[in-house]
């Protein structure tokens, strides 16, 4: 198997090679054959990549240790969601895992473009096929995730990390690496525009749409991480400008700094080589970022550990990438000129201008800040560090400026606003401003840029709310119905504006969060029974500490009695678990009490055992739950904004249903209970009969030797004399005594040792039936990719070199359906 | 050139110097040294009173805690130096004899103070295991 893996990658490789040459060489020669031969290869790389992804998945289900990477990143006794998870969790299966993610949404973005983009798609495909060929390269030179041990390999693996062995984690890279990818592909589009000269606005449809799904994922990704570092980290935040966050955060700024920008080139013409600039910037920050991460250049809780070879591969790359994209676009300088000039500051895209130069100005920042300890070492030979207070005290006032800048901008007029005009648009918002931060004074609320950050939200949300009354107004009167079907109606026919407005609601209720932090409360305190401790308006007091082991861990519990004003709450169990063969690394368990005002967040630091005391964080998060909820909100404004007119035209009634849905759902993604995130039981129990004959036997090898062998009993090498077959095989004859059956015994075991780990291989039922399926569908779909590759070259059809003319009118009736409804 | 030219020049140095500038002094408040135990015990002097990340290896069995408190003292090391600190708060798991630990606070004339939360351990393994020499399988 892993000698089949690593031949899939070379096959891999090759074809990138084929699949660029191809259809760069198409392009130039105009043969249209060449170019679909080179697009069929592109296809095909992505069956490909499915298929090595099948065969490692396969091998971490299956615990074949002779690989490395399944020896390092897995063992028997995880459940088989983490096994599966584990595939992206180190770093040779997290490129391998980037690459097929890229392979397919690549294939994705060629097959839909394919008539709409005719002329780009050839360079569309060789810049994404060099992509996944340094990415393959890298696995094939230096990271191959399919080599073995020379040597006799290791009967078991070492195991992931307890700290990745969570529900967000298992999520929150995937997210992170499809939004990473997905920027991937308008960096393909742009390039191709630029080589080909095809600088018309068409092409920037084709990119603004993959960005915005870049973005979505991006932002998922991002919250995602936030909400792991807030429930298994337990330090009571969820930010702290780490390097790796900030790498996820480079590429949100220049991609939501493009999302605005492109608006300006559509109704203006303006900024053109800006946005290309934003394209490609965004695509190397993406990569920059897969660098830091993996190369050990900044310290970090989470890189990946130091590699020198990778970090020259990587800035060869890097360096490669900038220099190619900026040559072409000073090369098409003469075609990106700009159509208009900016007529006046208070214009609708001045307030897009100052958005993008403050967006572009955090990314530099973040950057600049995040390098500066390997800045300053490789200048001065100090090594200085910057710690998030540094990053805050930058951070906050931009976070001010663009919520600022949220409310004015919408409702600036394209060109040039007269005074009379701003004061009409601008007079409920300003007002809402003012009376909100009165308000909040009068409250007594002196905390001032949380203050200003409240009266900024209370501005943003009137405008927005101003923006949605009048539009609906105008188009009741235009088309006489109720201003209920007006606002849907409005929505519908501008999609992305108002979906724009709802991501900005979004935004604001994440802002909302942020404030919070300025009221936030804590208290350190060491407690023997019956002590307590007040934060807030919140008493705690600690009444035992308990000690309990399970088959993968023991446990330690702290128990709390909770009072809010003097009245009881109930209990509080924050606790610590330490995990068999990972003693060292305890994990926290947190405790919290969410609330949409505030969270009750309680953190066992330490304990004595002999006195029963512990030592409590206890910390008060006022409204951070606001910045998961704004996700949410955020999430469905972009859903509405990417939804094609097609499923608009009939859905229009339909749509604020469809999105209150879409918004439970994800509240209930996003907001499980932490007990969920640990949960990993699995349902067992069969009643399948079974013959008793060799009842026995089947059971010895189901159940693995607890001599330490793990091999199942029936064939532990220690012989009949092992304690650990003395010590089960009693057992397993009194249970079939009394008639159980061989699931049964199984079951009753599973019990006493509290998991799976026991037996040979999971209980093949439920869940796990899928997990054990899933590796073999995968490589079944790609293996029909691969055929039906094959099959469509086999058999070439006498290729006309034009698409028949009812394609081609579809081709054009879209692309002209885009320009009709961008004129709006 | 034209008044443009000179417009928008000089709008962008006004900006670049003003940003550069603020950068400039929040960069030497936000900043601090990142210091080895043997550097700093080098010349002790000089370093005292100096904010600065401390990064060493906890010297074994030289944790002591007050009991019933949250009062620390220990010493770290590093290439033979080692300097004793004091450290008032709640400690990482992961901070014990031999851990490898950055400290933030400053070098007074009895040791290194720590300041609160200023106690960070690293991970034993990191998102992927270090490469430590004996380790199984790498």
């Amino acid at each position: 198997m892993p000698a089949l893996g690593t031949f899939t990658l070379l096959a891999a490789f090759v074809t990138c090679a084929y699949a660029i040459a191809a259809s760069v060489a198409g392009a130039r020669r105009r043969s249209t054959r060449l170019v679909e031969s080179g697009v069929g290869a592109f296809y095909f790389l992505a069956a490909l990549m499915i298929v090595a992804s099948a065969l490692l998945i396969h091998a971490f289900m299956t615990g074949d240790y002779s690989i490395k990477y399944v020896q390092r990143t897995s063992d028997a006794a995880m459940p088989l969601a983490y096994k599966f998870a584990s595939y992206w969790g180190g770093l040779d299966g997290s490129i391998m895992f980037w690459v097929s993610l890229l392979a397919i949404f690549g294939s994705v973005a060629v097959y839909t473009n394919r008539d709409r983009h005719r002329e780009l798609i050839p360079y569309v495909v060789s810049v994404l096929a060099a992509t996944e060929m340094f990415f393959i390269f890298l696995m094939v030179i230096h990271k191959n995730p399919f080599a073995t041990f020379l040597t006799t390999p290791p009967a078991d693996g070492a195991g992931l990390s307890p700290l990745l062995q969570n529900f967000y984690m298992a999520i929150h890279p995937p997210s992170m690496y499809v939004g990473f990818v997905s920027m991937t592909i308008p960096f393909a589009f742009g390039i191709a525009a630029l080589i080909t000269g095809h600088l018309d606005d068409a092409w920037i449809r084709a990119v603004r749409r993959w960005t915005m799904i870049g973005w979505l994922f991006l932002s998922f990704g991002l919250t995602l991480g936030m909400l792991w570092a807030y429930e298994e980290l337990g330090w009571g935040g969820y930010w702290m400008w780490d390097p790796v966050e900030n790498a996820g955060l480079l590429p949100w700024f220049t991609a939501t700094a493009f999302l605005h920008s492109v608006r300006v080139q559509e109704q203006r013409g303006m900024l053109r080589v800006w946005n290309v600039t934003l394209v490609i910037v965004t695509f190397f920050l993406t990569i920059f970022g897969t660098f830091m991460t993996r190369s050990g250049v900044v310290q970090s809780v989470h890189a990946f550990g130091e590699d020198r070879e990778l970090a020259w591969l990587f800035t060869g790359f890097m360096v490669l990438i900038l220099t190619f994209s900026f040559a072409w676009v000073i090369y098409r300088l003469p075609l990106l000129r700009a159509r208009h000039e900016l007529d006046s500051f208070v214009s609708r895209e001045a307030a897009f201008l100052a958005n993008n130069w403050i967006l572009l100005f955090s990314a530099f920042f973040v950057l600049f800040a995040t390098m500066f300890p390997t800045l300053s070492e490789a200048v001065t030979g100090e090594r200085l560090t910057v710690g998030p207070p540094f990053f805050n005290r930058w951070m906050l006032p931009i976070g001010l400026i663009l919520l600022t800048l949220t409310g004015i901008g919408p409702l600036l007029a394209w060109r040039k606003s007269t005074t009379s005009n701003l004061i009409e648009q601008l007079r409920w918002p300003v007002l809402a401003f003012f009376v909100t931060a009165v308000g909040l004074y009068a409250l007594g609320v002196r905390v001032w840029a949380s203050g200003l950050c409240f009266a900024l939200s209370a501005m943003v949300l009137t405008t927005i709310a101003q923006e949605f009354v009048r539009g609906a107004a105008v188009r009741r009167e235009a088309s006489g119905t109720d201003l209920f079907t007006a606002l849907i109606g409005l929505v519908g026919r501008s999609k992305r504006r108002y979906g724009g407005y709802i991501v900005h609601v979004g935004i604001v209720l994440m802002f909302l969060g942020f404030a919070g932090e300025g009221f936030k409360q804590d208290a350190q305190a060491l407690h023997k029974p019956g002590e307590q401790v007040t934060v807030g308006h919140f008493t705690v007091r600690h009444d035992a500490l308990k000690v309990t082991t399970d088959r993968q861990k023991q446990m330690v519990t702290g128990h709390l009695s909770i009072f809010e004003d003097g009245k009881a709450l109930g209990t509080m169990t924050p606790a610590k678990w330490y995990f068999n063969k990972r003693e060292q690394e305890p994990t926290t368990e947190v405790a919290i009490r969410r609330a949409f005002t505030e969270d009750l967040y309680i953190v066992l630091a330490d304990f004595n055992a002999p006195t029963q005391s512990g030592t409590y964080t206890v910390t008060v998060n006022p409204l951070v739950n606001w910045v998961w909820f704004g996700f949410a909100v955020m999430a469905i404004g972009t859903g509405i904004a990417l939804l094609p007119d097609r499923a608009f035209a009939f859905a229009v009634a339909k749509v604020p249903e469809g999105a209150v849905t879409a918004g439970m759902v994800l509240l209930i993604a996003l907001l499980p209970s932490a007990g969920f995130a640990q949960s990993s039981t699995v349902p067992t129990g069969s009643t399948v009969p079974d013959s008793k004959s060799s009842l026995r036997k089947q059971i010895e090898s189901d159940i693995m030797c607890t001599c330490g062998c793990r091999v199942a009993m029936a064939t532990c090498p220690m012989g009949p004399s092992c304690h650990g077959l003395q010590e089960l095989g009693p057992k397993i004859d009194a249970m079939t005594a009394k008639g159980m059956t061989r699931e049964q015994v199984r079951d009753a075991f599973v019990a006493e040792h509290g998991g799976q780990d026991i037996l040979m291989a999971p209980i093949d039922t439920g869940f796990n039936r899928l997990a054990w399926f899933l590796p073999y569908a995968i490589g079944v779909v790609g293996a029909v990719g691969i055929v039906v590759a094959a099959k469509r070259w086999s058999h070439h059809e006498p290729a006309s070199a034009y698409p028949d003319a009812s394609a081609q009118d579809t081709a054009l009736k879209g692309r002209l359906d885009d320009e009709l409804r961008d004129l709006d | 050139m034209s008044a443009r030219t000179i417009k928008i020049g000089a709008t962008a140095a006004v900006l670049v110097a003003a940003l550069g500038g603020l950068m400039y002094t929040t960069l030497s408040e936000g900043t601090e040294y990142y210091k080895h135990v043997d550097e700093v015990m080098a010349n002790p002097t000089e370093w005292q009173g100096k904010r600065m990340s401390l990064h060493g290896y906890v010297v074994d069995k030289s944790i002591l805690g007050k009991p019933d408190t949250l009062e620390y003292r220990f010493q770290i090391q590093s290439n033979g130096k080692v300097i004793s600190a004091r450290y008032t708060g709640v400690v990482p798991d992961t901070f014990k004899d031999g851990s490898e630990v950055v400290l933030k606070g400053q070098l007074g004339p009895h040791g290194f103070d720590v300041s609160p939360n200023g106690v960070m351990a690293k991970c034993p393994s990191k998102y992927e295991a270090s490469k430590t020499p004996g380790a199984p399988g790498i």
